[in-house]
Order: C-alpha cells, then sequence, then structure tokens
C-alpha cells in the first residue's frame, strides 16, 4: 500500500462528501430546472469516485514509487515552512493595525533572517531600504497602504 | 475588416507610445523572471495583474503577454549558462546549450536560440492571423452544449498531457471547478459555500489564488532546495552565430516553428511539449544523432524556435473561442474578464484594438527581445549571480502588495497565503496546480453552458451528444481517458511482472 498516498485521498473523499452534503440543502433542481446545488454535487460524486479508484490502486498496487515520495516529504523542512507561512498569516493580521511601514520591515526582517542572512546590521538595513523603496514606489503608482500607528500624512 | 488593414491597425495601436512602454516592462520583466530563479513567468503574471486594473485592457494584455514570451527568452539564458531552466519550456535547452557553453561556445548558442525564438515567435503569430478568422467565424454558431463539451474536452486533453499522473490531474481539474463555484450562483443568485463570509461573495479572487498558487507555493518550495547555484565561467564571445551555425541550425529553426505552433494551439500544449518535440524529432532525423546531448546546435535551435512558435500558438484557441489552451492563457483570460471583457469568437469584432494590438505588439516585442537579448547578454548572466537569499523575501513581498493591492483588503491576502500553503501541501503530493488554475477559470463559463444545455432540452443528456460537434468532442475525451487509463494498467501489469 502506498501509505503517503493515502493522505490526499482521505481529502479528497472528505471534501466531496462535504459539498454534496452542502450542494443537496442548496437545491439541486430537476434536470430540466437545475438548481444552484447541481453542479458542485455532480462534481462531488464524481471526485468521490476516482478518489475511491484511486484508493483501490494504492491498496491493489506495491509499494513502488512510494520511496520517492517519502524522500520528497521528507525532504520537508517544517521550521523553515512553518516560520514563513506562519510569520506571513501574522503579517496579515496585524497590517491594519501597525501599518505598513512596520509590519514589513518586522516580515523582511524574519524572512531575511530564515533565508540565512546572518549579520544582523546588513539585515536591518537590507530590510528598512526594501520597505522605504517599496512604499515610495508603489504610493507613487497610486497604491495605498494601511498606515497603522505611524501618521505621516 | 480585412486581414491587411487589421494588421496596420494593430501596428497603430501598438505603437502607440504608452502600448509601446508597456510592451518594453512587459518583455523586460519577462527575460528578468526567466533568468531569476524561483519565479516564472505565471508568478510574475499573477503579482502584476493588480497593477494593470488602472490600464486600458489592450495595454495590460500587451504587457502580460510580453512577460509570457520575454520569459521564453530569458529562460534559455539560465539553461544555456547555468544548466538550470529558467522555466519548464527551457529544459530541453539544458541538454545542449549547456554543453556548448562548456565547450566555449556559450555566444553562439544563446544568439542562435534568440534568433530562432525571433523566427518561430514571427513564424507563428503570421499563421495565428490566417487561423483565427475562420476559426472564429465556426465558433459564432456555436451554442451551450458546443461549449460545455469543448471545454470538457480541453481540460481533459489538459489533464491527458500533464507532467504526471493523468487521474491526479483530473482531481485538480475537478477541486479547480468546485473552487469556482464558491460565490454567489449565476443564475439563482444564490450565495454558495461562502460561510458567512462577505468576502467570499463574490468568489474567491482569480489574483490572489493564482499568486498564492504560483507564487508563494514556489517560494516555499525553493526555500527547500539548496540557496545557491554554481555559474559556468565563460566569456561570452561570437554571439553572431556563424555561416556553419546557420547551415546546421536553419532545418531545426523551419521545422521547430512548424511543430510547435501546432502543439501550441492543443490544450496542454504549449511551449513545454513544442520543444520537447522538437528536440526529438531533430534528434531523430539528424545525420549525427551522437552528437545530440554533447553540444549540438541542432538541439538548441530546434526546441528554442518551437518553444517561442508554440506562445504564438496558444493564442489561437483563446482569441477565437475564449477557451484558453494552458495556464498563461488562462492568466489572459483571467485579466481580460477582469477588465470587463468577454473573450470568445465575438472579442475581434467587438474589441478589434485589443486583438489587432496585441497581435502587432507582440511582434514589436520581439524585436525588442532580440535588442534586448543579444547586446545586453552580459548584463542578464550579472544578474544570474543575484542570491535566491535576497530575491525570496522579495518576491513574497510583492505577492503581498499584489494581493493587498487589488480591493485594498487584508481578505485578500490571506486567500493568499491560504492558496500558497495548499499549493506547497499539493505539489508535495505530485499534484499539479496548472490543471486547477485552468478549470477555476473556465468553472463559470462550463457551469452556464451545462445549465443552459439542460433547460434547452428540457433535461435530457443526449443533447451533448446529438449535436455534431459537441459529439465528436465528447468521444474524442472519453477515448483519451479510455487510452490513458489502459496505458495506466499497461505500465502496471509491466511493473508487477518485472
Amino acid at each position: 500500500m502506498k501509505k503517503y498516498d493515502i493522505i490526499p485521498i482521505i481529502f479528497w473523499i472528505g471534501l466531496s462528501i462535504f459539498m454534496m452534503v452542502l450542494s443537496i440543502r442548496l437545491g439541486l433542481g430537476k434536470f430540466h430546472n437545475p438548481g444552484p446545488g447541481l453542479m458542485p454535487f455532480l462534481l462531488g460524486l464524481l471526485l468521490i469516485l476516482i478518489s475511491f479508484y484511486l484508493f483501490l490502486n494504492c491498496i491493489v498496487k506495491k509499494e513502488n514509487g512510494d520511496k520517492r515520495m517519502r524522500n520528497k516529504l521528507n525532504q520537508i523542512n517544517f521550521i523553515k515552512i512553518g516560520l514563513v507561512s506562519a510569520s506571513l498569516f501574522v503579517y496579515a493580521l496585524v497590517l491594519n493595525r501597525l501599518g505598513y511601514l512596520i509590519a514589513t520591515f518586522l516580515l523582511l526582517t524574519v524572512l531575511f533572517r530564515s533565508v540565512g542572512l546572518k549579520r544582523w546590521s546588513s539585515l536591518l538595513i537590507i530590510s528598512a531600504l526594501t520597505v522605504l523603496v517599496t512604499y515610495f514606489v508603489f504610493t507613487s503608482l497610486g497604491l495605498r497602504f494601511p498606515e497603522g500607528i505611524l501618521k505621516l500624512r | 475588416m480585412d486581414i491587411f488593414a487589421g494588421i496596420l491597425y494593430g501596428f497603430k495601436i501598438s505603437l502607440q507610445h504608452l502600448n509601446l512602454f508597456y510592451c518594453f516592462i512587459g518583455v523586460f520583466v519577462g527575460t528578468l523572471v526567466g533568468v531569476l530563479p524561483g519565479i516564472g513567468p505565471t508568478g510574475a503574471m499573477a503579482i502584476l495583474l493588480p497593477l494593470t486594473f488602472g490600464l486600458k485592457p489592450t495595454t495590460a494584455i500587451i504587457m502580460l503577454a510580453g512577460i509570457y514570451y520575454g520569459a521564453m527568452y530569458g529562460g534559455s539564458t539560465t539553461s544555456i549558462l547555468v544548466n538550470i531552466p529558467g522555466e519548464p519550456s527551457s529544459v530541453v535547452t539544458c541538454l545542449d546549450g549547456y554543453q556548448m557553453a562548456k565547450k566555449g561556445r556559450a555566444g553562439p548558442a544563446l544568439g542562435i536560440s534568440a534568433f530562432g525564438s525571433f523566427i518561430g515567435g514571427t513564424f507563428s503569430l503570421v499563421v495565428l492571423i490566417f487561423l483565427v478568422f475562420p476559426l472564429a467565424q465556426a465558433a459564432l454558431k456555436f451554442g451551450p452544449p458546443e461549449y460545455f463539451s469543448l471545454i470538457c474536452m480541453s481540460m481533459t486533453l489538459l489533464s491527458y498531457l500533464a507532467k504526471g499522473s493523468v487521474i491526479k490531474a483530473i482531481v485538480m481539474v475537478i477541486f479547480g471547478l468546485m473552487l469556482s463555484t464558491v460565490g454567489l450562483d449565476l443564475v439563482s443568485g444564490m450565495p454558495r459555500f461562502v460561510f458567512g463570509s462577505p468576502s467570499l461573495l463574490d468568489g474567491i479572487g482569480f489574483v490572489p489564488l493564482a499568486m498564492g498558487l504560483f507564487g508563494i507555493s514556489e517560494v516555499l518550495m525553493n526555500i527547500e532546495g539548496p540557496l545557491e547555484r554554481m555559474i559556468l565561467k565563460t566569456k561570452i564571445k561570437n554571439i553572431l552565430p556563424n555561416l556553419e551555425d546557420w547551415k546546421r541550425s536553419i532545418g531545426p529553426i523551419i521545422r521547430g516553428s512548424v511543430i510547435g505552433f501546432f502543439l501550441g494551439v492543443l490544450p496542454g500544449g504549449g511551449g513545454v511539449i513544442s520543444s520537447f518535440v522538437s528536440y526529438a524529432a531533430e534528434k531523430r532525423i539528424s545525420k549525427h544523432p551522437k552528437e545530440f546531448g554533447q553540444g549540438a546546435i541542432e538541439g538548441v535551435a530546434g526546441p528554442e524556435t518551437a518553444n517561442n512558435a508554440g506562445a504564438g500558438g496558444a493564442f489561437v484557441p483563446l482569441l477565437a473561442l475564449g477557451i484558453p489552451p494552458n495556464v498563461v492563457m488562462a492568466f489572459l483570460m483571467g485579466a481580460l474578464i477582469i477588465h470587463g471583457v468577454a473573450p470568445g469568437p465575438t472579442l475581434i469584432s467587438q474589441h478589434p484594438e485589443i486583438f489587432w494590438g496585441v497581435i502587432a505588439s507582440m511582434y514589436l516585442g520581439n524585436i525588442m527581445l532580440l535588442l534586448l537579448n543579444l547586446p545586453l547578454i552580459g548584463l542578464w548572466v550579472k544578474l544570474l549571480k543575484i542570491p535566491y537569499r535576497i530575491l525570496m523575501p522579495l518576491i513574497l513581498l510583492f505577492c503581498v502588495i499584489g494581493a493587498y493591492s487589488i480591493n485594498n483588503s487584508v481578505a485578500d491576502v490571506i486567500i493568499m497565503i491560504i492558496c500558497g500553503i495548499v499549493g506547497y501541501i499539493l505539489r508535495k503530493f505530485d499534484y499539479e496546480e496548472a490543471p486547477l488554475v485552468m478549470a477555476f477559470i473556465l468553472g463559470p463559463l462550463l457551469e452556464t453552458a451545462f445549465r443552459q444545455s439542460l433547460i434547452m432540452s428540457d433535461g435530457k443528456f443526449s443533447i451533448f451528444l446529438k449535436r455534431p460537434i459537441s459529439g465528436v468532442a465528447l468521444v474524442i475525451s472519453a477515448m483519451l481517458l479510455i487510452s490513458s487509463g489502459f496505458s495506466y494498467y499497461r505500465k502496471a501489469k509491466m511493473k508487477v511482472k518485472e
């Protein structure tokens, strides 16, 4: 059994059931007058059929190809990926409150640090410069950034 | 408007200062992302899409198209000098291009790929003009059943030609279609799958989705890889290929143009497959096949021509039918829709300025690329040396700014980040995101056609088979699915035997 392939299949089956239940609630209508739920319902049905086919395949087939997948998954650097995604999420959440300049400066410091920029002085200078350059370039292009706690205008 | 008048009109449009400027920006950014690691043309188009909101649709498409074919040029530079393809359609160029560079012939390799690209691009534009008209005329007669079946066929073909597993590609198509149903139902006005979130009422935005899948997830994938790369230290001289080079290359360039164009028209085709087929063809008919892989100039000239010709061919189904054959064209379709232009057979008559302007601009763009790439090759090589760790945070920042600028709202940024993480996980499990994005953009069209057809036929599914064009398209899709299932079964059986 290809155990790594099973994880997404379980997700697909769950998703299809979820879609189908919600679609029935939306109303399937009749074939001559299809309701808003018909298309998503049929998609859910199709996905569940394919998932079962994939599932059977996983059980029947030998472990061929599983090694490659395992290598690929073992490569995952959870700390780095987690740090980068978490910092992006936090950034999105505090952007309006802190404002573009401060929030972005903090984000860039974390990101540059996470890709291996070691010296704090260059880290801070690069981040600050990037924030200022992007701020002035994009505001001159007509974009409006949240000001947050720094009131520039 | 006849073709000749149309071409003149197109040049009048594309030679306007603003359009010329954005065409240059497009090909420049295209070459840049083709050269730089960690971001491809799709990612760059996604990031720059919000910046085009304030422009006229013609100008916006001119710039976005420029990024696409510009990246083809830039991608070959990295293939030849670093042995790392800047984007997928330059993968085969690595085989002989890098070998040529190692033998001190980087100059002619870069030169022939630029000239080949130019010839292939020009050829495909000329054929494109002659092909789009009759096709669009025919497509005007298509009704909802035809559209439904053609979209089905194009998505089946796309899955059939996918890099990895066909079934996984189909799963991605269905997932994309599902995502496209989020938001207000077009017919009944009922909200679907919004879970009380007002920002989902308009559906999941195309831009945050695409930026997440192609920008963020690409960066996440690259964080894990080796961060630095080796660049071949070689003097680039004699960029102009000599007579002998030309003699050997002219055949591959002509064949590459034809192969590239027609494969580009096919759904799922485009630059990648064109370049592979051209390489295989050249190797097969060559008098000295053993030189391939050792630095044969034919192996650079053919594929590099074919991928640019394929880029032109891919415009045919988008401009004539409103059905994009690959993910880059899906982006252009998304951009047209955002600008309030309906792509399809009526595009030429209703928006001649877009059709002719974009086509003429591609011609001008090809000339700009030639000027930009050959004399300035040294500059691009310098850019290759930018370390990835500087680029990664910048790419992420541009994604965030791009997503925020769509509606000045953080909601789009969050959707983009979620899409990015989902895309990363999908990539890890060998699911490609291109079919997802294609299906997402075609979803509303498919659903409307499906529902209208059923209303037309009073609920009978036979309408899809009774109408000839629709029937043929569905039969082709079924045959493709059966044949892929069959070869899958055969492969599995062979593995068991081994």
